[in-house]
C-alpha cells in the first residue's frame, strides 16, 4: 500500500473544483452540472446533505417502532396461531438452542440498525455543532454504517422463505405479518441516510479552527 | 511526476478523493499496488493486474449462476407425507400473494433484478473494453448505473436468511437444500472476485480518456 505523498495540500473545493461522485472527473465550480465525461450530476457536495439525512433517518426511526410492536410473522398450525414479533423470535430461536442463530438475527435486526440510528444522529450532530472529535473516527464511523446497513435485510428474507416453504394447509402455515412491511421500510430509509451523508462534510471542518 | 509548478496542470493529471476531497497529484504506481489519500486513507486508484478479463470473466460466471438459481428448485422440505419445494421466485412470490405486494417486488429486485442487471452491464461494459470495441457514451452510463445498483445487490444477505430458516424450520421438518441452494453460493463467490478484480479507477480511465 503506497501512501500518495503528492497532495497539492489543499481540498478540490479549495482549489475550485468540484469532483464527480461517479467517474471522478474534476470541474471548475460553481460545478452544478452534467458531468462532461459520464453525465452525471456534479455539484461538489451531495445536495442538502444533513437535510436529507435528517429526513431519512426520522422516517427509519419511525418505522423501526411498528417494526417491533407488530408480528413479522404468523404460524398458523392445527393447536393454533402464534405470532412472533423481531425478538420473541430471536428469543425462540434462542431457547430452542440455536444460540449462534440467534445472536446473528439479534446482531442483524436489533445491534445494527439501533447502532446506526445512533451514530447517524452522532454524525450528523457533530456537523451541526461542529464538535471536537476526531476526523479519523468519524471517517471510519461512517464507512461501517454504509457497510452494515444492508445485513439488517435477514429478517426480511428469512420471512419471505419460511412463508413460501412452510405451506402444509392445516398441518402448519407460515404468514408474513404487518411487522416486516415496517421493518423493511426501516432498513430501506436507513440505508438512504447513511447514503445522503456526505463524508467530505466531515472534512470541511478541518480548515476552520481546531 | 508532474509536480512541476511552473508547468500548465492539467484537470487529468489531478485526483481528488473520494471521502475527503483532499487533491492529489496522479502518479504511476507499480502493477498491483494502490495509491492511498494522503489525509483519510481512502483508496484513490490501484493498478490490479488482468483486471478486465477477469472481471468479464467473474462477471460472466456470475449471470450463470444467478440464472441457475433463480430458476431450479432451491429448498424441498417433507413432513407427514406432505413435501413441498421451492425455487428463489417463489419466496418473493409468498410476500407478493400475502398482500405484501411492494415487499415482494422490493425482494425480487434485490435478489434478482438489481444483481443481474449489474452483471450484464459488467459484462457488456468490460466485453467492449477487453475485445477493443471502442468506447461508446452509452457504457459510462452503464458503469455509473452498476455503481449505483451495487449497495441494492442482496443475493448474499439472501443466503444468510436461507441458513437462519433453515435452523429455524431444522426440528419440524427435514429439509434438503436443492441445486439452486449452491447455486447462489456460487454467486456469492463470483461477486466477491468481482469486487476484488474490479479496479475502479482504471476503468474510468479508459473509458473516459479515449474519447471527449
Amino acid at each position: 500500500m503506497a501512501i500518495a505523498d503528492n497532495t497539492l495540500g489543499v481540498t478540490a473545493q479549495q482549489a475550485g473544483l468540484a469532483r464527480c461522485d461517479y467517474c471522478g472527473a474534476l470541474h471548475r465550480l460553481p460545478a452544478a452540472e452534467d458531468c462532461r465525461l459520464c453525465g452525471a450530476y456534479v455539484s461538489g457536495r451531495k445536495r442538502n446533505s444533513l437535510q436529507r439525512t435528517w429526513a431519512f433517518l426520522i422516517v427509519g426511526v419511525m418505522a423501526y417502532i411498528p417494526a417491533n410492536l407488530y408480528p413479522i410473522m404468523i404460524t398458523k398450525s392445527f393447536s393454533g396461531n402464534t405470532s412472533d414479533t423481531i425478538l420473541s423470535g430471536v428469543i425462540a430461536l434462542a431457547q430452542s438452542g440455536s444460540m449462534f442463530v440467534a445472536i446473528v438475527v439479534f446482531v442483524a435486526s436489533v445491534v445494527i440498525p439501533v447502532a446506526k440510528f445512533v451514530i447517524i444522529v452522532g454524525l450528523a450532530l457533530s456537523l451541526h455543532f461542529r464538535w471536537n472529535m476526531s476526523e479519523h473516527t468519524r471517517h471510519v464511523l461512517h464507512t461501517i454504517t454504509e457497510f452494515i446497513g444492508r445485513w439488517s435485510m435477514i429478517d426480511v428474507f428469512v420471512v419471505a422463505v419460511l412463508a413460501a416453504l412452510i405451506q402444509l394447509g392445516a398441518i402448519l402455515t407460515i404468514e408474513p405479518g404487518a411487522g416486516i412491511n415496517a421493518f423493511a421500510l426501516s432498513v430501506v430509509f436507513t440505508m438512504f441516510s447513511a447514503t445522503s451523508l456526505d463524508p467530505r462534510l466531515i472534512w470541511d471542518g478541518v480548515e476552520h479552527g481546531e | 511526476m508532474k509536480t512541476n509548478s511552473s508547468r500548465k496542470v492539467s484537470f487529468d493529471d489531478l485526483i481528488a478523493c473520494a471521502s475527503c476531497d483532499w487533491l492529489h497529484y496522479r502518479t504511476i504506481i507499480e502493477r498491483g499496488s494502490r495509491a492511498s489519500c494522503a489525509r483519510c486513507g481512502h483508496e484513490l486508484y490501484t493498478r490490479k493486474p488482468f483486471s478486465i478479463d477477469r472481471t468479464l470473466a467473474a462477471s460472466i460466471a456470475g449471470v450463470v449462476f444467478l440464472l441457475l438459481s433463480l430458476f431450479l428448485p432451491f429448498l424441498s422440505l417433507a413432513r407427514g407425507g406432505i413435501s413441498s419445494s421451492i425455487s428463489v421466485l417463489d419466496a418473493v412470490g409468498a410476500l407478493w400473494f400475502s398482500d405484501m405486494r411492494w415487499l415482494g417486488l422490493m425482494s425480487l429486485g434485490m435478489i434478482a433484478f438489481i444483481p443481474m442487471m449489474r452483471l450484464c452491464l459488467l459484462v457488456w461494459v468490460m466485453f467492449r473494453l477487453r475485445y477493443r470495441l471502442g468506447i461508446i457514451p452509452s457504457m459510462r452510463t452503464a458503469m455509473r448505473w452498476a455503481e449505483r445498483l451495487e449497495p441494492w445487490a442482496m443475493a448474499e444477505i439472501f443466503m444468510v436468511g436461507v441458513v437462519v430458516s433453515l435452523v429455524k424450520i431444522s426440528d419440524l421438518a427435514t429439509l434438503t437444500v436443492g441445486p439452486a441452494f449452491w447455486a447462489l453460493l456460487g454467486l456469492i463467490i463470483t461477486t466477491s472476485f468481482i469486487s476484488i478484480f474490479y479496479c475502479k479507477d482504471s476503468v474510468w480511465q479508459l473509458l473516459t480518456t479515449h474519447s471527449a
